[in-house]
């Protein structure tokens, strides 16, 4: 159940869209920061706000990948692994952060802070190897920058 | 009008046609998955690739996505493009999981003929394959998800033709996956259709899993007889029994797709208790035994009470060869009566359709996916012909005004593929001066004063049947003058009846003496007749039917009669005692087991020569001769310019 504050202000997105599927993205974002991720009950929720049946919600909610379908940690950790990223050794970053973490991808650690998760160039190709905690993007990425972030982002929390 | 070069063959097409339709035009197959005439052009598949060697465009293209244009000089087979090809089928085969044994798709699989085709036949990809869970989508289609090389096609019909919300896509990249939210049954009633158009076997008939292969089934063209809409399929059978039914394209009928009901609902087909020997008496008699037992009892009720009592009912299941010998039945007894129709507002219905329509005003698909305003009169669309709602949601995408007219509400029990005005009269309908509104009236009551209205409206006009040939039962009730059965049994003008697959209302055969039916199916009037005659159902018979518009289309027979192989009686072993299941009979014998059923015109033929009538060789006589040669994979033809002149005399 979201609050009421909250229902207002999504149909109020809603109506002011041309078509209820350009807000789809907005909505799913407000709920998602409600719940901390898209819940079922929340895919249901987006789809009666918008009109549409929770299928067609669901695909937009598992097309983009800052939409979480699963329970995530407090700070979600995207990685890339693309091309770019990868020419200056991203892998190695990768196994890195799985190490310092204890965790694979996709997957959370016991505390419930970090979710790893690998993506797919979030744009910063310049600045290889990159990543983003919570919504913060980090580039030129080393093995211990990493770290320094990571304690950084957890005193942050 | 382009003009462009294929494989050396100039094309000429209209303006907006793609490269890929260009070359189907000439006969040239490019390999594709995702393009569908149907559907809109997706270029998922990436496979249609072709090179260009001079023109606007030049190099590899997607010729599903290409429109053509004038001086493109287009070439199919060069080396580039077939290597692109073999490269693009192989991507695509990396997941797949080569199940073809135990795939029902084997044999009518587009990936498999492509993949051939493409010259790939040796696996490199070492790798690991991706797997999905799949769904359960119900008890008609099965999920196998592994197989699924993203064309879309599935999605597109579903969503986007049929207006289905509760299927479609979800993931990206390599996790994409075709399914439901949750798991359950498809919404849609044109669900079935996904097992038509995926070209691989994601969506395959759960209702004929592990059954037969293509090359084993017996089919032929064939007409379904569920509505009076009349869509094109084609039964696939298989020792006797009907285990598929897909679609069959006929762009004036159905176009490419069926409903649910025309393709699962065949279950009465197979029935191994459907009645298929001829009975005397309670007791299995001969099938000629009981047509002579047949006319001596009509000569008997005739002499007693004379012929103006005794009635021949029919029904709208029985074919126009039926219904026509029916009327020459009714004839050789002279004086008797003849029953298309079990009940007054049936026969006032399709009555009024059969004087009220001609060439110009009646509406076929065409004019219903073209129409910019559409009036719903009073009818269950999903119930009564739910294919011209994919026509009618057509014409609603391209813009199209719809209205339901709630003159006499019926409860749609299943939601509309559109969204709709209702309105209450038919007078706030805005039909601009006529132009391109089309009127679908239900089968339901309607009086004559308001078809009028209807026909003078200026636009075309639907009337939609209460049964799957009841058009042609209009058209012969008005050349032969045939009567309701409820308002002779109830006025108690008749005392006795001979019933052709009818469909007697309840109640009102109490008191009335039932003295022969031929069916295919029990009734309470089969059970009270001393002689009863078993027929064949319109997979085991060629015949013609006549659908809302008045077109004659033929169907062929697709099996023979008699008992499906799967689940004999053990009546047909040598042994009674023990029945040994799924076991061919061990008798001796040269007859098909339960295949004593004949076509009901034949029966009528016999009764007619019995009745001393003349022998029929041929049923369509007269006026109806000129659907003789129809051809059953031709559009059909519609019969108002061949009935031309008073219905009620014969030519």
């Amino acid at each position: 159940m979201i609050p009421e504050s909250l229902k207002k202000t999504l149909e109020a997105r809603v109506a002011s869209a041309i078509t209820a599927r350009e807000a789809a993205v907005d909505v799913m974002k407000e709920l998602q920061a409600h719940y901390g991720w898209l819940t079922d009950e929340a895919v249901g929720e987006a789809a009666s706000l918008l009109g549409l049946s929770p299928l067609q919600v669901e695909e937009l909610a598992t097309f983009y990948e800052m939409i979480y379908r699963r329970p995530v940690g407090k700070k979600v950790i995207h990685v890339c692994d693309s091309i770019s990223c990868w020419c200056v050794d991203c892998e190695g970053i990768i196994e890195h952060l799985k190490k310092k973490l204890g965790v694979g991808l996709g997957e959370t650690t016991a505390d419930g802070m970090f979710t790893l998760l690998p993506c797919c160039c979030m744009g910063m190709c310049g600045d290889g190897p990159a990543m983003s905690v919570g919504d913060v993007p980090y580039g030129k990425l080393t093995p211990e920058l990493v770290d320094e972030i990571l304690e950084m982002e957890r005193q942050k929390a | 009008m382009p003009k462009l070069i294929i494989d050396d063959i100039p094309v000429e097409v209209a303006p907006g046609t793609s490269v890929l339709e260009a070359a189907r035009s000439v006969g040239i197959t490019i390999p594709h998955f995702c393009y569908h005439p149907a559907l809109a052009i997706a270029a998922a598949c990436r496979l249609c690739a072709v090179k260009l060697l001079d023109g606007p465009v030049k190099g590899i293209q997607m010729s599903c996505s290409l429109p053509a244009q004038d001086g493109m000089v287009v070439s199919t087979t060069d080396p580039e493009a077939l290597r692109m090809r073999q490269l693009v089928i192989e991507w695509l085969m990396m997941n797949h999981p080569h199940d073809c044994p135990v795939c029902d798709e084997g044999g009518e699989c587009l990936l498999q003929d492509f993949t051939i085709a493409g010259g790939h036949s040796r696996r490199r990809y070492q790798g690991k394959k991706r797997t999905f869970q799949n769904q359960y989508l119900g008890e008609t289609i099965h999920h196998e998800m592994n197989r699924c090389i993203e064309c879309y096609r599935c999605v597109r019909f579903y969503q986007d033709y049929a207006g289905g919300t509760d299927f479609g896509v979800t993931g990206s990249a390599g996790r994409v996956y075709f399914g439901r939210f949750q798991e359950g049954a498809l919404e849609s009633p044109f669900s079935g259709n996904l097992v038509d158009i995926c070209p691989t076997g994601v969506f395959t008939d759960k209702t004929g899993r592990f059954r037969a292969r293509y090359w084993d089934y017996e089919f032929a063209p064939s007409v379904c007889q569920h509505c009076s809409v009349g869509c094109n399929t084609a039964p696939q059978s298989f020792q006797r029994e009907t285990i598929k039914i897909v679609g069959r394209r006929n762009d004036q009928v159905n176009g490419w797709f069926i409903c649910d009901r025309a393709r699962f609902d065949k279950g009465y087909l197979n029935d191994p208790q459907r009645p298929r020997e001829a009975r005397l008496d309670g007791a299995t008699c001969g099938y000629d035994v009981a047509i002579d037992a047949a006319a001596k009892e009509i000569d008997k009720f005739v002499a007693q009470n004379g012929a103006e009592s005794l009635a021949f009912v029919g029904s709208s299941r029985l074919s126009l060869e039926g219904m026509t010998l029916l009327a020459q039945l009714a004839r050789t007894v002279d004086g008797s009566r003849l029953c298309y129709f079990g009940n007054e507002e049936e026969l006032a219905g399709s009555v009024a359709a059969a004087r009220l329509l001609h060439e110009k005003n009646s509406a076929y698909l065409g004019d219903i996916e073209k129409a910019e305003c559409i009036a719903l009169y009073a009818l269950d669309l999903m119930e009564e012909g739910p294919m011209l709602a994919l026509a009618v949601r057509k014409a609603f995408l391209a813009g199209a005004q719809i209205y339901l007219v709630d003159g006499d509400p019926i409860p749609a029990r299943q939601k509309l593929p559109f969204t709709f005005t209702a309105v209450a009269t038919l007078d706030e309908v805005p039909f601009e001066g006529g132009g391109r509104g089309v009127v679908i009236a239900g089968a339901g009551k309607k009086d004559a004063d308001l078809l009028d209205q209807l026909a003078s409206g200026g636009a075309k006009l639907v009337m939609l049947q209460p049964g799957p040939n009841a058009m042609a039962g209009g058209l012969l009730t008005l050349e032969f003058g045939g009567q309701a059965f409820s308002e002779l049994a109830s006025a108690g003008k008749i005392k006795g009846v001979v019933c052709f697959e009818a469909d007697l209302p309840d109640g009102l055969i109490a008191d009335i003496e039932i003295l022969a039916c031929a069916d295919w199916r029990t009734s309470a009037a089969a059970a009270k007749a001393p002689v009863f005659l078993p027929t064949t159902t319109w997979v085991e018979s060629d015949g013609t039917a006549i659908n809302y518009e008045g077109r004659a289309q033929r169907f062929q027979r697709t099996r023979v009669p008699g008992l499906p192989l799967r689940g004999l009686d053990p009546k047909y072993y040598g042994s009674t005692a023990d029945a040994v299941a799924e076991h061919p009979p061990r008798l001796h014998r040269r007859e098909v087991p339960g295949g004593a059923e004949r076509d009901a015109w034949r029966v009528m033929a016999q009764l007619i020569e019995r009745l001393g009538g003349r022998t029929i060789e041929e049923p369509l006589t007269g006026r109806w001769s000129k659907l003789k040669d129809l051809d059953p994979e031709g559009e059909g033809v519609r019969v108002f310019n061949l009935l031309q002149g008073d219905p009620r005399t014969e030519s």
